[in-house]
């Protein structure tokens, strides 16, 4: 089974080169035949991925250690669902899966459109096959083969990093991997644009679901890796601006800016040539994003010499790709002249733009930040970093800007908003928003930033509330419906506009989440049994936990010593505690799992930092038990859960199908991918 | 005309932006050193003690040892290119999960004048990208 899903790998190499060159050739001379056959290819290189595929996973569930890749992830004790999921637990692994998923979203692209817009198709099959076969190659000779053997037979794996033996970590990187390689098929079409000279905006109405759906994962993937830095780290934070989350932002950024540029493209003919660069950038960027996470360039800089030949291969394909497109935008040019220009910095195309510029200049900011150390040392020989300040510095005030746009933009009017437009639209909001900052500073909130982003968050939502509201109402009068059959039907006939105001709910309780940082409270202690540790929330209240004591336990895969604490909220018994340590013999490696008592509000977050001596709390000595614990209170920090599941829904909204397409299959577009969307659904 | 007061809008936000960078990276870069250049650093210009400055290499296997103060850890960390250059470091706070006393660190402070490194912060390098040598996976045992 293993040794067929290296064969199956080997053969997809031709498989896919095949389907490229017949696609690009197919579509320059028009031929029928050569374009179904690499339509076809499609299909084959995905069928052939799966096996590959299946192949690792077949080697993870039976223990052949003998490869390479099995040894190093898995060992004999390892949880099945930890093996199947060590498909994508190392480099060598995930690039396989890369590439199964982007062989899975062709291939529901080639089939959605085997009937309509055959003018793009010729190119869309030969970039995306081009793409597969890079992915290909990269795997077969860069010194990453998943199938290369050791050649000789270990007696047992190293084990999984426990760190990635977390729910989260499992499914954090494949809903990214999804995110990443779905926005191939966007770029596909664009160039396929540009190559087939359609460069009206059909490219953009087709995969405007799948930009949405690539962005949708690429969201639930960054929150998803939050959600386990704060679980599993143990330091209370979910964001250190380390490059690897840097590096999955950077698309995100972009594709943010794409997904509104493209409004103005449909509404007002304008930034053509600004959205193709969008989505060639996006796109060099979740290459990018998939080579820094898996290559180690700028962790480790000074031990340089892992894995040179990959890096180069990499580097390469982006240079081609960055080349090529280039010459196509500019071989175009004539024909991606704007149909209209900007009349007004009141106007919503202006909040569109400088939402787009903004997008960049974070992209930007980070990117270089990112890539600091190696321009320094290339510049001055010595290496110089920057560290969280330099991003938090910048991002924001980037980022309040970007916040006050997410209520500015959708409703300010098209062209030239008039006085009239602007104090209907926002004088309540702007009031309400100047109330709750005032409000919070009265009692006794005091961080700029903070309140800054208490304001317009209030602002923001007031007037998604609002047009909610005069929706709702008038869709009531005129249809003479109830206030909430009213309301669903408001959002189920233009799911885009009603799905992006939800979406904005959820960003906007995400950034107030940001803001809940400036009011944490941490402080350590150490502890003997019975002791008691104070900790006063920024609510107000206070809680109290008392010390109950630590024993120790043998589980199947590791040992753990477990610090139960009982905690009261104001003098009042609320529940307890327990945050433990773990150890893994297999890896020679611990953890420290952290005890959280989340409410609605604010976390109590309780890490046990060091306990006095092991091995007397094993032999059940009472003078061990002294531990030293850090304890937190993270204000509004589960908002951010929150706001990626309200994120999730209006993405949904957005990405479900309109009904009257539905009923008239032939004209839905290739963006109608009711089967990702429905797998969204059940990893979201 | 209008376009033209357009692009200089567009002037305007890559200027703030641009400021916003270059500020940011003037008032929080570090230099990043491996030992033997942060040594070699200090012979040079002793005022460098004083400046705070990132290092990366390796903890000295068996030097590792809890401080007298609460979270204070003390150990030696040695150039990963030439372990002989190596230096006493301290880190006060909660050791991250991937710590022990032979991983590849890096520590944010400053490189006192009695040769300590007092570390702020304290990075370990990456676990996903750990792989074990075929030495270690011919060694390893079946654990019960």
């Amino acid at each position: 089974m293993t040794a067929l899903g290296e064969f199956a790998l080997w053969i997809a190499l031709p498989v896919s080169f095949w389907g490229m060159t017949m696609g690009f050739v197919g579509g320059r001379q028009g031929r029928g035949d050569l374009v179904l056959s690499a339509e076809r290819s499609v299909h084959i290189v995905f069928a052939l991925l799966v096996v590959a595929s299946l192949g690792i996973i077949n080697a993870f569930l039976t223990d052949q250690f003998q490869y390479w890749y099995v040894a190093n992830y898995s060992n004999r004790q390892l949880d099945v669902f930890f093996k199947i999921s060590g498909l994508w637990a190392g480099q060598r692994g995930s690039l396989v899966f890369w590439a199964v998923l982007l062989a899975l979203f062709s291939s529901v692209c080639v089939f959605l459109n085997r009937r309509r817009n055959r003018e793009f198709m010729p190119y869309v099959v030969g970039i995306l096959q081009g793409i597969l076969g890079f992915f290909i190659v990269v795997l077969l000779f860069a010194d990453v083969n998943p199938f290369e053997q050791l050649g000789f037979v270990p007696p047992d794996g190293a084990g999984l990093n426990p760190q990635l033996q977390n729910y989260w970590m499992t499914i954090h990187p494949p809903v990214l991997y999804l995110g990443f390689t779905a926005f191939s098929i966007p770029f596909a079409f664009a160039m396929s644009a540009l190559l087939s000279g359609r460069t009206d905006s059909r490219w953009i109405v087709l995969t405007r679901r799948w930009t949405l759906l690539s962005w949708f994962f690429l969201s639930n993937g960054i929150i998803f890796g939050m959600r386990w830095a704060y679980e599993e780290l143990g330091w209370g934070g979910y964001w250190f601006w380390d490059p690897v989350e840097n590096a999955s932002l950077l698309p995100w950024l972009t594709a943010t800016a794409f997904l509104h540029s493209i409004m103005i493209q449909e509404n007002r003919g304008m930034l053509k040539i600004w959205n193709m660069s969008l989505v060639l950038l996006t796109f060099l960027l979740t290459i990018f994003a998939t080579f820094l996470t898996r290559s180690g360039l700028i962790e480790s800089v000074h031990t340089f010499a892992e894995n040179t030949r990959i890096a180069m291969i990499f580097l390469a394909f982006m240079g081609s790709i960055f080349v090529a497109s280039v010459v196509l935008i500019v071989y175009r040019l004539p024909v991606l002249k704007a149909e209209n220009q900007i009349q007004s910095f009141l106007s919503r195309e202006a909040a569109f733009l400088l939402n787009n510029l903004i997008l960049l200049g974070a992209a930007f900011a980070v990117l270089w930040g990112t890539i600091f150390p190696l321009i320094s040392e290339g510049f001055t020989g010595t290496q110089i970093a920057v560290g969280p300040p330099f991003f938090n510095r910048v991002n924001i005030p980037i980022g309040l800007v970007l916040l006050a746009l997410t209520g500015i933009g959708p409703v300010i009017a098209w062209r030239r908003a008039t006085r009239r437009n602007l104090k209907r639209n926002f004088a309540i909001p702007v009031l309400v928003g100047l109330a709750v900052a005032a409000f919070l500073f009265g009692v006794g909130a005091r961080d700029g930033y903070a309140l800054i982003t208490f304001g317009l968050s209030s602002f923001v939502l007031t007037i998604i509330l609002v047009e909610f509201w005069k929706g709702t109402r008038a869709r009531a009068r005129i249809e003479g419906e109830g206030v909430l059959p009213a309301f669903l039907h408001l959002i189920s006939r233009n799911r885009r506009r009603w799905g992006g105001y939800i979406v904005h709910v959820g960003v906007v309780l995400i950034f107030t989440a940001f803001a809940g940082r400036a009011f944490e409270v941490k402080l350590t202690d150490t502890l003997e049994p019975g002791d008691t540790v104070s900790v006063a929330s920024p609510f107000g209240h206070d809680y109290t936990l008392t010390y109950q004591g630590i024993s120790s336990a043998r589980e199947a895969n590791f040992d753990r010593w477990v610090a139960l604490m009982s905690v009261d909220r104001n003098g009042e018994p609320v529940g307890s505690l327990s945050t433990e340590f773990r150890w893994y013999p297999s890896r020679q490696m611990s953890t420290k799992e952290v005890g959280v008592r989340s409410t609605l509000l604010e976390d109590l977050y309780v890490i046990l930092a060091e306990a006095e001596d092991f091995e007397g709390i094993v032999a059940n000595d009472p003078g061990a038990q002294r531990i030293i614990v850090e304890v937190q209170v993270n204000p509004l920090v589960g908002w951010i859960w929150y706001g990626g599941v309200i994120l999730t829904i209006g993405a949904l909204i957005g990405l479900w199908p309109a009904a009257e397409v539905r009923k008239r299959p032939t004209s839905q577009s290739a963006g109608d991918s009711e089967k990702p969307a429905a797998v969204g659904a059940v990893s979201a | 005309m209008k376009n033209g007061r357009f692009y200089v809008g567009l002037v305007g936000v890559g200027l703030v932006v641009a400021y916003l960078v270059w500020t940011g990276v003037s008032d929080s870069m570090v230099y990043y050193l491996t030992p033997t250049e942060l040594v070699a650093k200090v012979a040079e210009d002793p005022a460098f003690h004083s400046v705070g400055v990132k290092v990366s290499g390796r903890v000295v296997s068996g030097t590792y040892s809890r401080g007298e103060r609460e979270l204070e850890h003390r150990f030696e960390v040695h150039d990963l290119e030439h372990a002989e250059v190596a230096f006493p470091a301290t880190y006060e706070g909660v050791l991250p999960d991937t710590f022990t006393d032979e991983i590849e660190v890096v520590l944010e402070g400053q490189f006192g004048e009695d040769g300590v490194f007092r570390a702020h912060t304290l990075l370990t390098k990456c676990g996903s990208r750990y792989e074990a040598s075929p030495e270690e996976l011919m060694g390893s045992e079946v654990s019960a």
